[in-house]
């Protein structure tokens, strides 16, 4: 199997020379999200070790290739070894990285999902999250232990998710009249789920049996 | 010179045989020639599939000589154009061919006189599945699109270049350099070397050559029974990444639905894009099918045949 060997950047990512920083960032994380353990069509493909080559190939290949400074060294490199044709780019077109102008505050999604899939293999947290989901009915306040177990902010859920703060904590204080339609519930839930890597179909069940169970209970003793 | 594709791919259950006589029966309607030989020897079922009863005359005929060649082995099916060569009544023991009698079916395979040959193949790598794959420069990996069959379509090329390999070196060569493989993998444990690798590597002065004769395949891919909450992009992901690691050229060719009415048709022993011609599921068969005729690989083509 042909791995990246003699690759450069630009072929690591399947970019032209030319590519703008939005490109290079477009094509980053289509090659991480391709080549991410998880991945059905590479998952069996490499080893542990030729994974872990590749996505090092390709974290370098961002990191240059992101940093004007770092960019034009790489590309006069590459056109000095005559690996390329001599290119010049154009005056009008700068490698304009916005990291330079607004400094980076995101959650790096990959590195949240490691993170979130390491705790998952303590045995102290894996048996606390199976102790909570063998529950029939899932609360707010399980959500939330759920959440903590995996060391997750809130507002990293909201980052990823783009559901607001808000609706979140409303979700885990079981403020259900503040909740929008089933619908939206359902889909927000499996987004919740999901960046916690929890079965999202239990999640959903659980939360909604909850619903229902205040509901009747509602019901019956109208205060 | 009949175009031949062996339609196989690792794992079964994927719609190999389903696929197979859907693309013969739209080959033939579009005007061409068509055959279709089920070499999945001793569990052959695509008779069933174009709704005929299982034809007395077959394979078993052209091996037993009562035919005289292997064209005179097919029979018509109900649709016009569209003949099969059966191998349900070959003997019992048909599943363990003689190396003798493969390369007689090989060689004729390669000189029928139709427009389009299509060859039926058994799940798995055994030699019989390969050396028939290894029938024509194309083939067409079928598999959907979940991890264990993507896993086996993986295994399926490797195991397919691994055979050229070895039908194209020298025996003892080829055993040496699988000899000193086999030790290093003892001594280095873990991550088993990528033994394709080693093998081309053996000897410098023929790597190129052994690569450009790699580099000759080439595979289309078909994901069958595709479901709506699937990733679309899975198939370009599939073929990129192959391009990318391995050796030929792969060309992703569509998705085709799932759709329950496929078992239906199935049960009815009536080929599915009759019974429900304007379904989606059928609409995607006539694009791969178009597809494959044209050779063009172009997205737009065959939007409204």
């Amino acid at each position: 199997m042909k791995k990246f060997d003699g690759l450069n950047y630009y072929e690591i990512l399947k970019i032209p020379m030319t590519s703008s920083y939005f490109e290079i960032k477009r094509a980053y994380k289509d090659a991480l999200s391709l080549y991410n353990e998880d991945s059905i069509v590479t998952y069996s493909l490499f080893s542990k070790k030729e994974r872990d080559k590749i996505i090092e190939d390709i974290e370098n290949a961002f990191l240059t290739l992101s940093d004007d400074q770092k960019r034009a060294a790489y590309d006069q490199m590459l056109m000095d070894s005559g690996q390329v044709e001599t290119f010049i780019p154009s005056m009008e077109k700068t490698y304009e990285s916005p990291s330079q102008s607004a400094p980076h505050t995101g959650v790096n999604e990959n590195l949240l999902h490691s993170r979130v899939k390491e705790k998952l293999l303590a045995e102290d947290v894996k048996a606390q999250l199976d102790e909570i989901l063998l529950k029939e009915r899932l609360s707010g306040d399980d959500l939330k232990k759920l959440r903590k177990a995996v060391g997750v902010k809130i507002t990293e859920i909201q980052y990823i998710t783009k559901i607001s703060t808000s609706v979140l904590r409303a979700i885990e204080e079981n403020r259900f009249e503040e909740l929008p339609p089933d619908t939206y519930l359902k889909s927000f839930l499996r987004s919740y789920a999901k960046v916690l890597q929890t079965d999202p179909q239990k999640v959903i069940d659980g939360y909604f049996k909850t619903i229902s169970h205040a509901k009747k209970t509602n019901d019956l003793d109208p205060t | 010179m009949a175009e031949i594709y062996p339609i196989g791919g690792g794992k079964g259950g994927v719609g190999k045989s389903f696929i197979t006589a859907s693309l013969g029966a739209l080959f033939a309607k579009w005007g061409k020639k068509v055959v279709l030989i089920d070499l999945d020897l001793g569990a052959s079922n695509l008779h069933t599939l174009l709704g005929m009863q299982s034809p007395r005359t077959g394979l078993n005929s052209f091996l037993n000589k009562t035919v005289k060649n292997l064209e005179n082995a097919a029979v018509p099916t109900m649709i016009p154009n569209l003949f099969l060569i059966s191998s349900f009544h070959c003997y019992m023991e048909i599943a363990n061919l003689f190396y003798a009698q493969k390369l007689k079916i090989i060689d004729s395979i390669k000189n029928l006189p139709f427009d389009y040959v299509l060859l039926d193949l058994g799940p798995g790598t055994n030699f019989n599945t390969l050396d028939f794959f290894l029938t024509s420069k194309e083939g067409i990996l079928i598999c959907t699109p979940e991890p264990t069959s993507i896993e086996n379509s993986f295994r399926f090329i490797k195991t397919v270049y691994f055979r050229k390999l070895k039908q194209m070196m020298k025996k003892n060569t080829f055993d040496s350099v699988l000899k000193d493989t086999s030790s290093n993998l003892d001594r280095s444990g873990m991550n088993p070397p990528d033994i394709i690798e080693i093998v081309l590597k053996h000897d410098p002065e023929k790597e190129a050559f052994l690569r450009n004769k790699l580099s000759e395949f080439k595979f289309k891919l078909v994901f069958n029974q595709f479901r709506n909450n699937l990733d679309p992009t899975l198939g370009d992901q599939f073929e990129n990444i192959c391009n990318r690691h391995f050796y030929s050229i792969f060309q992703f060719l569509g998705n085709i639905r799932y759709d329950s009415r496929i078992h239906d048709a199935v049960f009815s022993k009536i080929l599915y894009i009759h019974k429900y011609p304007h379904t989606q599921s059928a609409a995607d068969l006539k694009k791969i099918a178009a597809r494959i005729m044209s050779k063009m690989p172009s997205e737009s083509f065959g939007k409204d045949m």
